[in-house]
């Protein structure tokens, strides 16, 4: 319950944090926007018409407002568009990304680490664990384009970017889901050799269980607990990783969403996916207090 | 404007006449008279209409209709430049001031070759040939223009044959491979662009004019041309292109170290050997050498800048000058222009026509200062009176007496070099073999595809 009660605290101050970043970044909307002309156009009065006038406090004030009669605009006069229809459009496809990664990421890293966990020491586990910490090392925005160059120019099979297809999501959740996986599979093999070394283990050996059974149905239900925490975490992360991936693929989400606002300096567009951000991250850890509890029925009773 | 008049000519001094094309016509169908042109310009005057454009427009007395294609343009003083400032986009009279003009957002309508057609989401925008255009319905049967953030990505996309158009959109660093590619072309014409090095005069070792030169002839833009624009830009010896119709030769200053050596010592900045037991201990030694000057240049942090910068470092290391580079994010080292804050600043005008730019960029009077709320753009600082008067002088002479002076003007900039002069990058096309008849244009502009057509497969 602790934790539901720290979400408020962690929204408000991301959004406080955040303003107060914005505040002390140079420009803003109306110098960026004027850019090279207008000597004496009345800035102050663009200023004013979207709130810059006010300290970052009272900016800060005026969003909240905003937001709450659900009709927040983007910081940039003189058109000043709605800021939520914007979220709604690029929130499914970040969701659709995320999702998407952490399946690639759980479909390498399960396998991968059970099969290191159970062959330790093995060639099997050194190669198992060298992928894992090549994952781990590749940056997306390298990874982003030799994926392309790969998969979408020499073997023609899947489109460069941008979100028409299904087969657009193909290449970017891979991108994502690489350093998770990576991370996830040596989490299993930790968790699998500790359970491994239990003797509830050894006893359902000794009674003569194949050892398929063992390992997926004893050992690996069990070991599920940290990796499950551990996903739960990371997923956050990849929300992170998805601003990167997204530039790189040209895919419409709340990354690219976050970038052309801080380009723009569209103060009101920033704070709004930064919100939308947190509350995931925030939604996210209670979500995995949830999934613990089904898979750990003495969690459930405390 | 530029594209709506046939004709033009000067009544008198104070008084230009436009003949309008006939047959003008808006995306709606109402047709294009000079009405709407009239309405357009009395809103950015009366400044109703907010814009950037209404300083420039101060010199506009009244924008008088005499009939529905005749448009007459009262000047309150002579002003040569003015044509470069009356060409902007007309819009409908109903739609020249605001709260109307926000239509504009939602459904453009202009009276060019493709009309808005819709903008799905925020990656693409649509458009179509619009039946009325007054130059002939375009051949093309639709646009659709996408919005590509990452760069590496948009090479990728054109290789992939996704892309039939891109303009300006690709770093000269992926020519080659794009050249190469036999489905594209890489079309290319003299650009008007103009990238310099701003030299802060206002204080420090740069208000020295010695040590101004002294970068310059360390200075060598050649291997950067052929490295890093494989070609695609022509050196600058000033602000205005080699093809300018006020282009003046210029004295200018070659690559020459010991010159530059010279000046260094001139001006005070001797070299002082480092111990040898030192020499290995600091870094900041150049070739045994304490460096004699130490200067930074601020860049943005688009890579092909901040590799020609490194170059630049190299460069200047070998007459003692130590460069520091510091990259930063567009609107942050913006900012940092206009307050004057900083050294050097690699920067560039995006098109140079019309030669008045040189005032706003070394008059005096346009200095950024608060009283012109920091919007001057002589960041350099650089007074020169003789200049003023001069620059000054071309925009109220005959159009045929101002290449003379800007000839003068150009020679002064020459001789105190608050920029260093770089080259004229051009903006090349990439154009996919299904787009055929594509003109590029010097500016990078669009305007081409309205007399292009697609290839018969």
């Amino acid at each position: 319950m602790r934790r539901f009660a720290s979400a408020p605290l962690a929204i408000a101050g991301s959004l406080l944090l955040v303003s107060l970043f914005l505040n002390l970044v140079p420009g803003d909307p109306v110098e960026l926007m004027l850019g090279e002309q207008a000597p004496s156009i009345d800035r102050e009065a663009l200023r004013r018409s979207v709130g810059l006038d006010r300290p970052w406090y009272g900016q800060l004030w005026l969003f909240l407002r905003e937001l709450a009669t659900g009709n927040l605009r983007s910081s940039l006069p003189p058109f000043q568009r709605k800021v939520l229809p914007q979220i709604w459009a690029a929130l499914p496809n970040t969701l659709l990304l995320t999702f998407a990664a952490m399946a690639v990421a759980i479909l390498i890293a399960i396998p991968l680490g059970v099969a290191a966990a159970a062959r330790k020491g093995t060639a099997v586990d050194h190669a198992a664990m060298g992928v894992a910490v090549a994952g781990v090392a590749l940056p997306r925005f390298w990874l982003g384009p030799m994926l392309i160059i790969l998969f979408a120019i020499k073997l023609d099979c899947l489109p460069v970017s941008g979100a028409d297809s299904p087969r657009n999501l193909v290449l970017p959740a891979v991108t994502l889901g690489t350093a998770l996986a990576a991370f996830l599979s040596r989490m299993t093999r930790a968790s699998m050799l500790d359970i491994l070394r239990e003797e509830y283990v050894t006893v359902s050996r000794a009674k003569g269980l194949g050892p398929f059974a063992v390992l997926w149905k004893h050992a690996f239900r069990n070991a599920l607990v940290p990796i499950v925490t551990v996903l739960g975490l990371e997923l956050g992360a990849l929300l992170g990783g998805a601003i990167v991936t997204e530039k790189v693929f040209a895919w419409p989400g709340m990354g690219t969403l976050l970038l052309t606002g801080i380009e723009k300096r569209d103060y009101n567009l920033v704070r709004a996916v930064v919100l939308v951000f947190t509350l995931s991250y925030v939604g996210l850890n209670a979500l995995t207090d949830a999934v613990y509890a089904a898979v750990d029925p003495r969690v459930r009773r405390r | 404007m530029a594209d709506l008049a046939r004709d033009y000519r000067l009544l008198d001094p104070r008084t230009l006449e436009f003949t309008l094309r006939d047959g003008l016509t808006f995306h709606d169908g109402t047709p294009l008279t000079s009405e709407d042109v009239k309405a357009t310009f009395d809103g950015l005057i009366s400044r109703a209409m907010p814009s950037p454009r209404s300083d420039k427009l101060e010199v506009v007395e009244r924008v008088e209709a005499a009939d529905p294609l005749t448009v007459r343009i009262h000047l309150k003083r002579p002003y040569a430049p003015i044509l470069a400032e009356l060409s902007l986009g007309i819009l409908p009279r109903a739609r020249a001031v605001p709260p109307a003009a926000l239509e504009q957002d939602r459904a453009p309508i202009g009276a060019g070759p493709f009309r808005f057609a819709g903008q799905p989401d925020e990656e693409h925008l649509k458009l179509l040939p619009f039946d009325g255009y007054y130059g002939g319905r375009p051949q093309i049967r639709s646009l659709l223009i996408r919005t590509v953030r990452d760069q590496t990505t948009r090479v990728l996309e054109l290789l992939k044959g996704r892309a039939d158009l891109a303009v300006g959109a690709v770093s000269p660093s992926a020519f080659p491979s794009l050249e190469s590619n036999p489905r594209l072309r890489v079309l290319s014409r003299p650009g008007t662009a103009y990238t310099y090095l701003a030299l802060n005069s206002r204080s420090g070792p740069l208000a020295d004019v010695r040590i101004r030169r002294a970068i310059c002839h360390a200075i060598d833009i050649q291997p950067i041309i052929e490295a890093k624009f494989h070609r695609y830009a022509e050196p600058a010896t000033g602000m205005l292109p080699r093809s300018h119709w006020a282009y003046a030769s210029t004295p200018g200053c070659r690559k020459d170290l010991a010159r530059a050596t010279r000046l260094l010592e001139e001006a005070g900045y001797s070299s002082t050997p480092t111990p040898p037991d030192e020499s290995d201990r600091d870094a900041a030694t150049i070739a045994g050498h304490r460096p004699r000057l130490h200067l930074t240049l601020k860049v943005s942090t688009d890579r092909l800048r901040k590799s020609i910068a490194l170059i630049f470092q190299e460069q200047l290391a070998q007459v003692g000058i130590q460069l520091e580079i510091r990259a930063f994010e567009f609107g942050t080292f913006f900012n940092d222009v206009r307050k004057g804050n900083f050294e050097l600043a690699s920067l560039f005008w995006s098109s140079v026509t019309e030669p008045d730019l040189l005032r706003w960029a070394f008059a005096s009077s346009n200095i950024p200062s608060p009283e012109n709320s920091f919007g001057g753009q002589n960041r350099t600082g650089y007074r020169n009176v003789r200049l003023d008067a001069l620059l000054d002088r071309a925009t109220r002479v005959e159009p045929e007496s101002r290449k003379a002076l800007y000839a003068e003007a150009l020679g002064l900039i020459d001789a105190d070099l608050p920029y260093i002069p770089l080259w004229h990058e051009s903006s090349p096309a990439i154009v996919s073999a299904r787009l055929q008849d594509y003109e590029p244009s010097p500016q990078g502009f669009l305007q081409p595809l309205a007399k292009a057509r697609e290839a018969v497969p």
